[in-house]
């Protein structure tokens, strides 16, 4: 059953087998598969329980309700967007449906650095099943909307990688507000399929229920101690709750997982470093002709032709939707420059690159450390590494809409580099860099609780156990011992599916 | 995750803001505006809601569409902000009042009234001082209040046409859903 914060009118005392702490694609799964083995789930969600017909379609409602810090999520110094989900489902609720298998040689990394026990072959029927239910299919290239298929044309015309991505939808409208809850639930959200698989087999599912800490003793964690919230506040109702289970999942996600352990006192090890952020930059082209870049599948196609670069970090290109709030937060300057760019948005293909984090000698990432009040705090910090990569994907943003007939290209920087031709691009070399003189991104959180087989170099064993809190698991993004160079929900799914087997064991 | 440094971080803010305010000029005052009838403020004081509606104005200045005054974006800033965290909202409303801060204009360069008396072209260029200076803390705090202006205008359904933006499909939304009962 699904329970929300404002219906709940006692303190809550539960002991259930397993207390999960988040609903996303870990969450999610774990609790699928734990309750369908027979365990009795309690899952504790702080985000709210929304269903399609809540979700309408409005960037002033959407944000608030469904993301984390009521959309306005940053890093410290502000630098940095922080795109996250917050809801029953978690970030499956609100990205963009974009969908991948984790690359072969990224868990080649992870297994020779360290010591997971990933391979292809041991994910592989994970993926397959995931794929299956969640509707996984490739986009024919007819389905794109021109802001995506401005993508596909000015790479193929430049002879670089590029395909069509993989979405997790069924019956798909293509109405483009995927990143604000499906309104006809075509996407194959976690609150679609495995959550109410859960549910069905006997599992609780408490929204809007804040965790404030694990409390723990010798190598066990003992209870998750939280409070209930009203929904549309968000403010404490004056309920708490206590679970005291026999194991203990967490699965808030990278930045919320690594926040929880170090409010618990849960600190042995990395907690909060090396966190990944797959960062962004974005390019907004002007066509002659109309893109509407508001309308149609939010992301359909991929150039992963820059993905791996050698001595620089690698980089991949997708699209971003264009409705005006997402596009006037990123848009430089103010005043008449800035209605000026806003004026033109139907004519704007918005394209992103995304880095691929944590694979560089000595990078270090970003560090989630606590606010006073508890709250997690990011600190992401840029170097010369990020600016080499955040440049050559400019550059090749601007060169792929160049060749396919954009009128300009314009960066996001302070003062935009405004690009006509090929003799323009090396504004962008000319450009200064630096917090907050461009606008940057992040809709991929991970890393934080890395994985691994060293206790001091990471927070859970290769099973994702905790290396010291015997009946703790963390099963979700922050795991990822770097950035993965793919979109992640799938891999947090397989990952999450995968682990399940060894809370079970755990259990028995 | 975000504001707590905003005046703490880089440059001691708050000590600056303190010394700034033992000094008359820092003392002039804000010229107020009127919220409109029936609006109760429940973050801002007056000054700063008045302070907040100034601002939008020059940042939004120059298009077409509704006027920040006629959406009332910072009455609706106002509301967005009220369940903010203790610890937030002292950041912010310390952040506006350096934003307003006659003798911290001046220090950086600026005309010797506050923010809410400056000329449109005083104001502008007091933004853009903002936007692009060598302090962190301004850059960050003119981000924050950029994005949070844009983000309450863009999203207003009355802006939409001057976007070009025809808005959300909710009939098609509709008849399919229909169809499918």
């Amino acid at each position: 059953m699904i329970h929300k914060g404002d219906e709940i009118a006692q303190d809550l005392l539960l002991k259930p087998d397993v207390c999960i702490i988040g609903s996303g694609p870990g969450g999610a799964m774990v609790a699928q598969r734990l309750a369908r083995a027979g365990a009795r789930v309690a899952v504790l969600e702080e985000g709210g329980f929304y269903t399609k017909d809540e979700f309408d379609m409005q960037e002033a409602t959407a944000y608030p309700r469904l993301y984390q810090d009521r959309g306005n999520r940053a890093s410290a110094d502000l630098s940095i967007a922080v795109l996250q989900g917050r809801a029953v489902g978690g970030g499956t609720v609100v990205n963009w449906t974009t969908s991948y298998r984790t690359p072969d040689d990224v868990l080649a990394f992870w297994r020779e650095r360290e010591g997971s026990l990933l391979t292809p072959e041991i994910l592989r029927p994970h993926f397959e099943e995931i794929e299956r239910r969640l509707g996984i299919e490739k986009v024919d290239l007819e389905d794109t909307n021109a802001n995506n298929r401005s993508i596909y044309q000015g790479c193929k015309k430049l002879g670089w990688q590029v395909d069509t991505v993989s979405r997790n939808v069924r019956g798909c409208l293509r109405t483009g507000y995927c990143g604000m809850g499906c309104p006809v639930d075509a996407k194959q959200t976690a609150t679609l399929t495995y959550l109410p698989d859960a549910v069905a087999a006997g599992a609780d599912i408490y929204a809007d229920c804040r965790v404030r800490k694990i409390e723990w003793s010798g190598s066990r964690a003992t209870a998750a101690i939280g409070e209930l919230l009203h929904p549309g506040t968000q403010q404490a109702t004056g309920r708490t709750v206590r679970v005291e289970p026999r194991v203990m999942v967490v699965s808030g996600g990278a930045l919320n997982s690594p926040a929880l352990l170090l409010r618990s006192g849960v600190d042995q090890g990395p907690v909060g470093k090396k966190t990944w952020l797959h960062p962004v930059v974005a390019m907004g082209a002007f066509y002659k002709e109309r893109v509407e870049g508001f309308y149609g599948a939010p992301q359909s196609v991929a150039s992963h032709h820059f993905s791996r670069r050698g001595e620089g970090a690698g980089f991949f290109i997708e699209a971003a939707p264009v409705h005006p709030m997402l596009a006037s937060i990123a848009m430089p300057g103010f005043g008449a420059p800035l209605r000026g760019r806003m004026a033109l948005l139907g004519n704007v293909a918005a394209t992103l690159s995304l880095m691929i984090d944590g694979f560089g000698e000595g990078e270090e990432g970003g560090t989630v450390s606590l606010r006073p009040d508890g709250a997690p705090r990011l600190d992401y910090p840029f170097g010369a590494r990020h600016y080499e990569c955040f440049r050559a994907g400019m550059k090749a943003i601007a060169r792929l809409h160049l060749a396919n007939g954009a009128r300009e290209v314009q960066s996001f920087h302070l003062d935009p580099v405004v690009i006509r031709s090929e003799a323009d691009i090396g504004g962008v070399d000319a450009a200064p860099m630096g917090p907050n003189l461009f606008a940057a991104f992040t809709a991929h959180q991970m890393g934080g609780c890395r994985m691994g087989a060293d206790p001091a170099r990471s927070v859970v064993d290769p099973r994702l156990r905790h290396h010291f809190v015997q009946n703790l698991f963390v099963i979700d993004g922050s795991v990822f011992p770097t950035g993965l160079g793919v979109n992640p929900m799938e891999s947090i799914y397989a990952l999450a599916s995968w682990a399940s087997t060894h809370v079970r064991d755990a259990l028995s | 995750m975000q504001r707590r440094p905003l005046l703490k971080k880089t440059l001691g803010g708050a000590a600056l803001l303190a010394a700034a305010g033992a000094v008359p000029l820092a003392l002039r005052k804000t010229r107020l505006r009127e919220p409109p009838a029936g609006r109760k403020l429940l973050f801002f004081t007056p000054a700063e809601y008045s302070i907040w509606a100034a601002m939008a104005d020059r940042v939004l200045a120059g298009g077409e569409g509704p006027t920040p005054a006629q959406l009332d974006v910072a009455g609706k800033v106002d509301a967005f902000l009220a369940p903010l965290p203790e610890g937030d909202r002292k950041d912010l409303k310390q952040l506006l009042a350096l934003f307003e801060n006659a003798l911290f204009g001046l220090l950086l360069g600026g005309p010797p009234r506050p923010f809410t008396k400056m000329t449109a072209g005083e104001q502008d260029r007091h933004l853009r001082s903002w936007q692009s200076s060598r302090l962190a803390i301004r850059r960050t705090g003119f981000q924050a209040m950029k994005r949070l202006t844009c983000a309450i205008y863009f999203a207003s359904p009355e802006t939409y046409a001057s976007v070009g933006y025809g808005g959300p499909p909710y009939e098609l939304v509709k008849s399919i859903l229909g169809a499918r009962k």
